[in-house]
């Protein structure tokens, strides 16, 4: 199993206040990786370093060892965040043609309407994006943040917003996404969701992480009491 | 916290006898036979000029060095040479037209020297604004050091312009040794060191606060992680 | 290169389809327009004429900074911004593709206030219309590039309006004089002056690779 994601030591400072304590962290291919925590913890902080759209303040952090520069270490990943960073002027078909060129991919045209086609939006292809209900927003960004086939996909609350039928089938998605050639990593405060999905899950809180065992993360059962757990010990930490 | 103690009693000694020194030779130094006393707001002119761009200097290469680096100290210093910097251009600014109106008649006219004057205040203004107003203490580190950084790189081109549109002209142009008269070189040079000690003082001074309150910010931080 | 291109089709596309940073540029030069041609009226011959280069940057360089402003307003909506910070390419290209749309934007309403100039202070522009569309967009370049740099800064502060004009017009200063230097002698006498276009082209230069570099850093979070 390779590694696509290593960690060593890092951390986030806002000026005098830490969001996020000194990390380590690996994740292999296949694996997803969860991100648990109260709110204001550090969660989103940190999938944005992982992103690369903040710099971390110490600790080095190594996305895909082949990638010589910042710009090209950006092309590992996929990040579906809070928003779903779509141009609202521009068409559903638009903005993924944006981001296929964006991305330097070559037939933009094809691969945006192949992205169209899989995750079912061709009915919304010519429709404004500004105009999309949340749910199909967030379908679109996370075609969006596959259309470059990253090999590392980042998702910050992507349940947030969603009906129970969206839900059940964004779950689906995640749980078929990881491969030979890709990782996850999912932040999220929704136990229930997470704990058929990952295999291993990182509890943030207030910047201070520590892991669970990897039995509680088969189901919401087991998860709930380790989480809770966890985060009382980290809180007496803090 | 206690080592930083002694070095303010040290720029403030270095100040108070470089302030006095120069006292002395400014009160004893001849009136100048064209310009009569109004002559004098010059040893306080002057030397301003020296802290208003020996802070833009400072403020820059801070700047670049937390682009650099990263490293919050570098920051802040930065911050406290802009704020005392500013304060010594103010007074350029406010002395420079009390001498022009006492001399030439004139409170202000747009030669080359008080235009990129002027220009380096409203630069200096506009950092501290932008420094205020940005949400986010790392990205208005960051936003500041780029604009201080582009602003002094751009002082050789604002040199160019201005003098491109003729002015040349007004500005006094006393720089060659033997053009003060006799008894003026002393408060001179006093006055360009009680600035540059001045400068030092105040910013050492400002530099300790800001110290103070990042560690105040960290206290606050933690307290507030504690009782949440 | 795609990447600047996409984001300069991307920019115009939009601005097509909502028109608003034209129409917000366009309204304002002629507001400036009308303005001036009543604080100046045109019958005074010579001496009129003489501030009219001076005016004509005037409306341009308001203009252009109402322009900017908005130019980084529609990345805020969803947070799209980010898609440009995390695509795979040199963020200076970004800054480009921004720039670039900045400065055809701002070439149209350059053209429009320059006929609208042309009619109300009764100037004769044919003979000099190239030459002066040159230093239209020497000035426009110098004002976008650093603009977009600027604005990219600006809209993530609290007071972004004011922000913008406040960062950029100190530094504008070698832009202005020259552009405003080298209009003059072609409106009043019909010559193009080369120290004045010398400094414009130097200047342009340098503010577009100062912005260039910066722009990565400026895009993080």
């Amino acid at each position: 199993m390779s590694v696509l994601l290593r960690a060593q030591g890092l951390a986030k400072r806002f000026g005098a206040v830490t969001a996020l304590f000194p990390l380590d962290l690996e994740l292999e291919a296949g694996r997803t990786l969860a991100v648990l925590g109260p709110n204001g913890a550090g969660k989103s902080t940190l999938l944005r370093l992982l992103a690369g759209l903040a710099r971390p303040s110490t600790g080095a952090l190594e996305i895909d060892a082949a990638a010589r520069s910042r710009a090209e270490r950006r092309r590992a990943i996929g990040l579906v965040g809070h928003a779903s960073f779509l141009y609202p002027m521009l068409t559903t078909r638009e903005n993924l043609v944006l981001a296929a060129r964006l991305h330097g991919l070559d037939a933009p045209g094809e691969r945006a309407e192949r992205a169209l086609a899989e995750e079912e939006l061709l009915g919304v292809a010519d429709r404004r994006a500004g105009a999309l209900s949340r749910g199909l927003a967030q379908r679109v960004a996370i075609a969006r943040a596959l259309l470059h086939a990253p090999r590392l996909v980042l998702l910050d609350e992507p349940w947030t917003g969603l009906d129970a039928r969206a839900a059940e089938r964004l779950t689906r998605r995640l749980a078929a996404l990881p491969s030979a050639g890709r990782a996850l990593v999912i932040v999220s405060h929704d136990l229930g969701r997470v704990a058929g999905l990952a295999a291993r899950a990182l509890v943030l809180v207030r910047g201070r992480a520590g892991w669970l065992a990897a039995e509680a993360l088969h189901s919401e059962a087991a998860l709930a009491p380790a989480y809770a757990a966890c985060v009382e010990q980290l809180e007496g930490a803090a | 916290m206690t080592q930083s103690t002694s070095l303010p009693r040290l720029t403030a000694a270095a100040l108070g006898v470089s302030a006095l020194l120069w006292a002395f030779f400014v009160w004893r130094a001849p009136i100048d036979a064209m310009q009569g006393p109004i002559q004098k707001i010059l040893y306080i002119h002057v030397p301003c000029v020296v802290g208003a761009y020996l802070g833009f200097f400072l403020t820059a290469g801070a700047s670049g060095v937390y682009l650099w680096r990263r490293g919050e100290r570098a920051d802040r210093f930065a911050a406290a040479a802009a704020e005392v910097g500013v304060l010594f251009c103010t007074l350029v600014l406010l002395t420079g037209p009390i001498w022009a109106k006492g001399t030439w008649g004139r409170w202000w006219t747009w030669d080359l020297r008080l235009t990129l004057t002027l220009l380096l205040y409203l630069i200096y203004v506009s950092y501290l604004l932008l420094r205020s107003f940005t949400e986010g203490s790392e990205r208005a580190a960051r936003f500041s050091a780029v604009y201080a950084v582009v602003g002094v790189l751009l002082i050789p081109l604002n040199y160019w312009a201005i003098d491109l549109a003729g002015g040349r002209t007004v500005h006094p142009e006393n720089l060659g040794r033997g053009s003060l008269g006799a008894g003026m070189g002393a408060p001179f040079a006093l006055g360009m060191l009680t600035a540059v000690a001045a400068f030092a003082h105040l910013l050492v001074r400002r530099l300790e606060v800001g110290a103070l309150r990042a560690e105040r910010e960290r206290l606050d931080a933690e307290a507030l992680r504690r009782e949440a | 290169m795609s990447a600047l291109l996409a984001i300069l089709w991307k920019d115009l596309v939009s601005e097509w389809r909502s028109r608003d940073r034209l129409v917000a540029m366009g309204v304002f030069a002629l507001l400036v327009v009308i303005v001036l041609y009543l604080a100046a009226p045109p019958g005074g011959g010579p001496e009129a004429r003489a501030h009219v280069p001076g005016l004509l940057w005037v409306a341009w360089s308001f203009a252009g900074v109402l322009g900017l402003n908005r130019a980084f307003a529609s990345e805020l909506e969803n947070e799209a911004l980010s898609v440009l910070a995390l695509a795979p390419v040199d963020r200076g290209f970004v800054f480009l593709g921004k720039a670039l749309a900045s400065f055809v934007l701002l070439l149209l309403v350059q053209a429009a206030s320059a006929l609208a100039f042309a009619l109300a202070f009764d100037l004769d522009l044919r003979p000099v219309a190239g030459r002066l569309a040159g230093v239209a967009a020497l000035g426009a370049a110098g004002l976008c590039t650093l603009g977009t740099l600027f604005s990219a800064i600006a809209v993530r502060t609290q007071y972004r309006e004011v922000m913008l004009p406040l960062l950029l017009l100190p530094l504008l200063v070698p832009v202005l004089l020259g552009a405003v230097r080298a209009t003059q002698a072609l409106l009043l006498e019909g010559t193009l002056p080369w120290p004045a276009l010398q400094l414009l082209l130097v200047t342009d230069g340098v503010f577009a690779i100062v912005s260039f570099l910066c722009f990565e850093v400026v895009l993080d979070e």
